[in-house]
């Protein structure tokens, strides 16, 4: 076989088969067929209409013949078939497209045991906003895991042993290194507490805007977040973390992916409030955090106090390097 | 003696036969009112609630009359069982299940039909529309059914113990 993909054999836990149903029979056998080592490690299944079926395993792309073979030419894979599609959205929706309009506009939807699916086709415009889309032509499958203890080794660097809470951090990387994932046992470590380390565990707040770190479905989450931890599931950030800050009385306020500067005022009145945060920001060094204003703001306030850097140099998930706070000043 | 006995029982089955013919042309325009009443509760789940069809179709099987609610529950059932069911398929399942037994004639039958095969596969807004149609065309086919019923019910009972007292005469 020309072109084998390699992947290295990982411990992740399973995934893939809370996410196979959504596919269309002859798909899900298909892809069950792969050898087990590349399935542990799926991350992606890209369906494009009329396209080549496509799969992400351990940060490598792949395509998938028909029988069941992982191949790195497109000639011999298996094409995306309009009803294919037809039939994940089906499986997806409930056969109740109805019921999508508010995930269609944001373009996801979030699966059963927090998988999300990406959605890409018309978009259909109302007095210039996003009001659906139809004649959907690409889905994204991505797997959700849940790696629990992945968080472990970096949480004792981000404790703040004397007020037994965390520092206040950012979690930083380019997209598809493990931040939402390392967040999420960052969250459920914080939450549930560290008695080795002398850790009780704090109230969490946790903004999921876009539902991804909890997986809510239908509003409880499907991953495991910590036993103190409040969820507002697919709420604005930056509304959130003051609704939660108002309401819930959290020590640790989380949320996933700011750069927006209503984001970072809000961060401002948390701040104000003694609540600690943990954020996490898609950049890839800390010159391109500083390089966008609403950050450069946030870096300003010299808040921070622990800035980590995740990669993929020893495989997803990698953390690069911890800077402290008092390492990182910004140029005024 | 055993004539009288015969007559009564010759006049009481004929008379049981008019009855049920009429009872089929009573009980068509309730079942349409049956279903009326159950596509605006879907029409509310989904446009107010947008609640996903096998909730909705379930839920509404809870809340309406027995026959009804039986192919409700089928369909939601069809739906929530078999995987990659699409709702046309539940719905036209569900039907097929209903029609044996049932009153409505294929004009009703193919109203409803008709109303599966959008079901489910667009916008709320869209969703509503094809509803209202079918609300609309129900209603016209309710109309007609109040008339048929009206001219139909008495004249059948009529023409079964009518019938039986005249095979009867004609024998005796």
């Amino acid at each position: 076989m020309n072109g084998v993909v390699q992947v290295k054999p990982g411990t992740h836990s399973r995934g893939w088969d809370e996410v196979l149903p959504v596919l269309p029979a002859n798909l899900e056998k298909m892809i069950a067929r792969l050898p087990d080592h590349i399935l542990a490690r799926l991350e992606e299944i890209r369906l494009r209409r009329d396209r080549p079926l496509m799969l992400g395993a351990g940060g490598q792309d792949f395509f998938l013949r028909r029988d069941g073979q992982p191949d790195s030419i497109p000639e011999s894979a298996y094409i995306t078939s309009g009803d294919d599609m037809e039939k994940v959205i089906q499986n997806i929706s409930g056969s109740s497209v109805y019921a999508l309009e508010e995930e269609l506009r944001n373009g996801y939807i979030t699966l059963p045991g927090g998988h999300r699916v990406g959605l890409t086709g018309r978009a259909v415009l109302e007095n210039g906003q996003v009001k659906t889309l139809k004649y959907l032509s690409g889905l994204n499958i991505r797997i959700g895991r849940e790696i629990k203890g992945s968080a472990a080794a970096l949480l004792p660097r981000l404790l703040d042993q004397p007020a037994a809470n965390i520092h206040h951090t950012v979690i930083f990387s380019p997209p598809r290194c493990g931040k939402t994932t390392l967040l999420r046992d960052l969250v459920r470590l914080a939450s549930s507490g560290v008695p080795q380390l002398n850790y009780p565990g704090r109230t969490v707040g946790l903004v999921d805007e876009r539902s991804e770190i909890a997986g809510c479905y239908r509003g409880v989450p499907q991953m495991d977040v910590g036993v103190r931890t409040d969820v507002l599931d697919g709420c604005p950030k930056a509304q959130g973390m003051m609704m939660l800050l108002r309401s819930m009385s959290p020590d640790i306020i989380v949320t996933d992916e700011i750069g927006k500067m209503e984001d970072i005022a809000a961060l401002e009145e948390v701040f104000n409030a003694g609540v600690r945060i943990i954020v996490t920001i898609h950049a890839s060094s800390m010159r391109e955090l500083t390089n966008r204003p609403a950050l450069k703001y946030l870096l300003q306030l010299n808040m921070i106090q622990r800035f980590v850097l995740l990669g993929r140099s020893r495989g997803v998930g990698t953390v690069e390097k911890i800077l402290y706070g008092n390492e990182v000043m910004p140029r005024r | 003696m055993i004539k009288l006995i015969g007559a009564i029982l010759l006049v009481s089955a004929c008379g049981y036969a008019g009855w049920h013919v009429s009872r089929s042309y009573a009980r068509r325009p309730v079942e349409l009112r049956q279903f009326m009443t159950a596509l605006q509760m879907l029409e509310t789940e989904i446009t107010y609630a947008a609640t996903p069809l096998p909730d909705a179709l379930s839920g509404i099987a809870e809340r309406v009359d027995a026959r009804v609610s039986s192919f409700f529950a089928h369909a939601a059932k069809e739906l929530q069982t078999t995987r990659g069911t699409s709702a046309r398929q539940a719905w036209s399942a569900a039907l097929d299940r209903y029609r044996t037994g049932s009153t409505l004639d294929r004009g009703d039958l193919g109203i409803l039909n008709s109303l599966g095969h959008n079901l489910g596969i667009s916008d709320r807004d869209d969703q509503a529309k094809h509803l209202r149609l079918t609300l609309e065309q129900l209603k016209m086919a309710q109309a007609r059914a109040e008339e048929t019923a009206s001219k139909n019910v008495k004249l059948w009972n009529y023409v079964g113990l009518l019938g039986g007292l005249i095979i009867v005469l004609a024998l005796y």
